[in-house]
């Protein structure tokens, strides 16, 4: 036990030169420069809707670095991640507007929620592998769309309507901004060590062979679901915090399209790099809120209205990434950028 | 020298095809052991049912005093029975290290490894299975040779009474071999029990002081190797009826 303390106080003391060290690596350099950037960003400009554009990003890098944890890291392709986006939501604001929670105590609530739902599928789904796991996670997050769309159980689910008027997490969009911030970092650095940390390497190896790590004496069963927990957990802390910034939360929140979402983002960034799915999600976010105008050039033209469709710009976007660069679609930048700064830094 | 593993009456039935068929055997404690017969004898299959991958129709398979038949597989890593693949496997995109710290992470292998640390643990593993100058390369781009050592290194994480090895030889050059059954001995000596098939019998006569054969699915006899290798259903089995006279 004090063998233990020692460590982590050891740890902690050689965490600033730890931080320097890191700093000066190329992924810790440019991480900190995109970090800089969002600081300063409320600085540039204050207009609610440049910000909401970075505050939407921030909750789908959440969302999507929950889905690469479980897909990238433990193997579990969920094709229905939705669910957890989806019931945090539905918890959240229901609590928020029937029974007057403040929002960090809705907030946890809803993640709890997810948790308990993530531990239920990943029960589901246990013994299905590769494309049965994603059809069994798509069909369940489908059954919860049609379960909250039926009007018999308006009084339980508040039927297609939803809830609305859900208050947001502050009336100040620059402190929803740096609140949204501090969560995001704070997901990434927590499912990056996770990865790094000994029951990281579990999950690795039941991604990697599942037989082999079951020869090895890991109990994957087990394993399988603490994975789908933790994942369930930042997805509902997404969910949560989307309900919050929408103002409302309908059954659609439980459609596949948000489950392609997070798939198209982490493909983006680049699968089984957490970060990478940040980056993933604000190109995906400001792409497609750059895409979205194009059909007003010209309403007439069919291939201009196509491509103000994110879902269709997008399919195809993941269809090249598959081919070609299955690292990530910054992949090539970045190992561009990568010389860039060795040369920079003399090495 | 109390009997470690016990195999009575061991059947499995694949549809319409029997590959084990009323099998039993004991192994000692401490005992080298050589399981041979022709390819599609069922020797994997016998493996499968001893370390949980399959289960059996019928017969029981008692460890250590303790009935193991039909647990699941982890669970008998757990009670202290590691094997190998005949068909490599590994964990392809993490490095050696962390391939052979999952099996330090298992319930078993960690009441040893916490004692030194994971990575520690790991370490001496590696470098007792001699691959410590490649921890931190993944197994995707090692030759043939390293995987197999690699496997052995896996089992051994899991700190095994009782260590299966199936086929280590097989798909080997003739140096590489010649470093695995230094491997295996050295094994041997530390006190582990070693129970290994293989279809090439000059490769096990040198190795191991007692074998079991069998063909088809069938207890066919056991003994010294020299004894084994000149039954003549043995003969038979390898090189087909009426063959004695040409061995």
């Amino acid at each position: 036990m004090s063998q233990n303390i020692k460590k982590y106080s050891a740890t902690i003391k050689n965490f600033p030169s730890y931080l320097k060290d890191w700093i000066f690596t190329f992924k810790g350099g440019l991480s900190m420069l995109c970090l800089l950037f969002l600081i300063l960003f409320p600085m540039l400009t204050q207009n609610p809707y440049f910000l909401g554009i970075f505050i939407l990003a921030m909750i789908y890098s959440i969302f999507a670095a929950s889905w690469d944890f479980l897909a990238g890291f433990s193997g579990q392709v969920s094709f229905g991640h939705a669910i957890f986006f989806g019931i945090s939501a539905y918890g959240v604001s229901a609590t928020l507007v029937f029974n007057g929670f403040t929002w960090w105590a809705a907030l946890l609530f809803g993640m709890l929620l997810a948790v308990v739902v993530g531990f239920i599928v990943g029960i589901i789904c246990l013994r299905l592998k590769g494309p049965y796991l994603a059809l069994g996670t798509m069909v369940i997050a489908i059954m919860l769309l049609d379960l909250f769309k039926i009007g018999q159980l308006k009084e339980y689910l508040w039927g297609d309507q939803g809830i609305i008027g859900v208050p947001p997490l502050s009336r100040d969009a620059v402190v929803v901004y740096f609140a949204l911030l501090i969560f995001m970092v704070s997901t990434i650095i927590i499912l990056i060590q996770i990865t790094k940390s000994n029951i990281g390497t579990i999950f690795k190896s039941i991604r990697d062979d599942e037989t082999g790590a079951e020869a090895s004496g890991i109990n994957t069963t087990k394993y399988k679901i603490i994975a789908f927990m933790i994942s369930s957990l930042f997805a509902g802390l997404a969910g949560g915090l989307y309900a919050m910034y929408i103002r409302s939360v309908g059954p659609l929140i439980f459609q596949p399209l948000y489950s392609f979402y997070v798939l198209i983002m982490a493909a983006l960034g680049g699968i089984a790099t957490i970060s990478g799915s940040a980056i993933g999600a604000f190109t995906f976010i400001i792409l497609s809120e750059v895409l979205r105008d194009f059909n007003r050039l010209d309403p007439t033209n069919a291939i201009l209205t196509a491509f103000s469709n994110p879902a269709f710009i997008f399919s195809i976007l993941l269809i090249i990434i598959i081919r070609f660069v299955s690292g990530g679609l910054l992949k090539p930048a970045l190992e561009r950028l990568k010389e860039l700064w060795d040369v920079l830094l003399g090495r | 020298m109390g009997v470690l593993l016990e195999v009575k009456n061991l059947t499995k039935k694949y549809s319409g095809l029997t590959a084990v068929n009323d099998f039993s055997f004991e192994i000692h404690r401490g005992e080298f052991v050589g399981l041979i017969g022709p390819n599609g004898a069922g020797k994997t299959t016998i493996f499968n049912l001893i370390s949980g991958l399959e289960r059996p129709n019928s017969g029981t398979i008692r460890f250590d005093g303790r009935d193991i038949t039909g647990k699941k597989s982890y669970k008998i890593v757990n009670l202290g029975i590691a094997r190998t693949f005949q068909l490599v496997r590994s964990f392809k995109f993490m490095t050696l290290l962390d391939n052979i710290s999952v099996s330090c992470l298992s319930p078993r292998g960690k009441k040893l490894a916490k004692q030194y640390g994971i990575d520690e643990s790991a370490s001496s593993i590696l470098a007792a299975v001699g691959l410590i100058d490649k921890a931190r390369i993944p197994p995707v781009i090692l030759p043939h040779g390293d995987l197999r050592k690699l496997q052995i290194g896996k089992a051994l994480g899991t700190n095994p009474q009782l260590l299966l090895l199936d086929e280590p030889f097989s798909g080997l050059s003739h140096e590489e071999q010649k470093g695995i059954t230094e491997l295996i001995k050295k094994l041997h000596d530390d006190g582990v029990t070693v129970f290994m098939t293989g279809h090439v019998l000059r490769e096990l006569m040198h190795l191991v002081p007692r074998v079991i054969a069998m063909h088809q699915g069938k207890y066919i006899t056991e003994g010294l190797p020299q004894e084994v290798a000149n039954n003549k259903i043995v003969l038979e089995a390898y090189l087909g009826k009426g063959s004695e006279d040409l061995a």
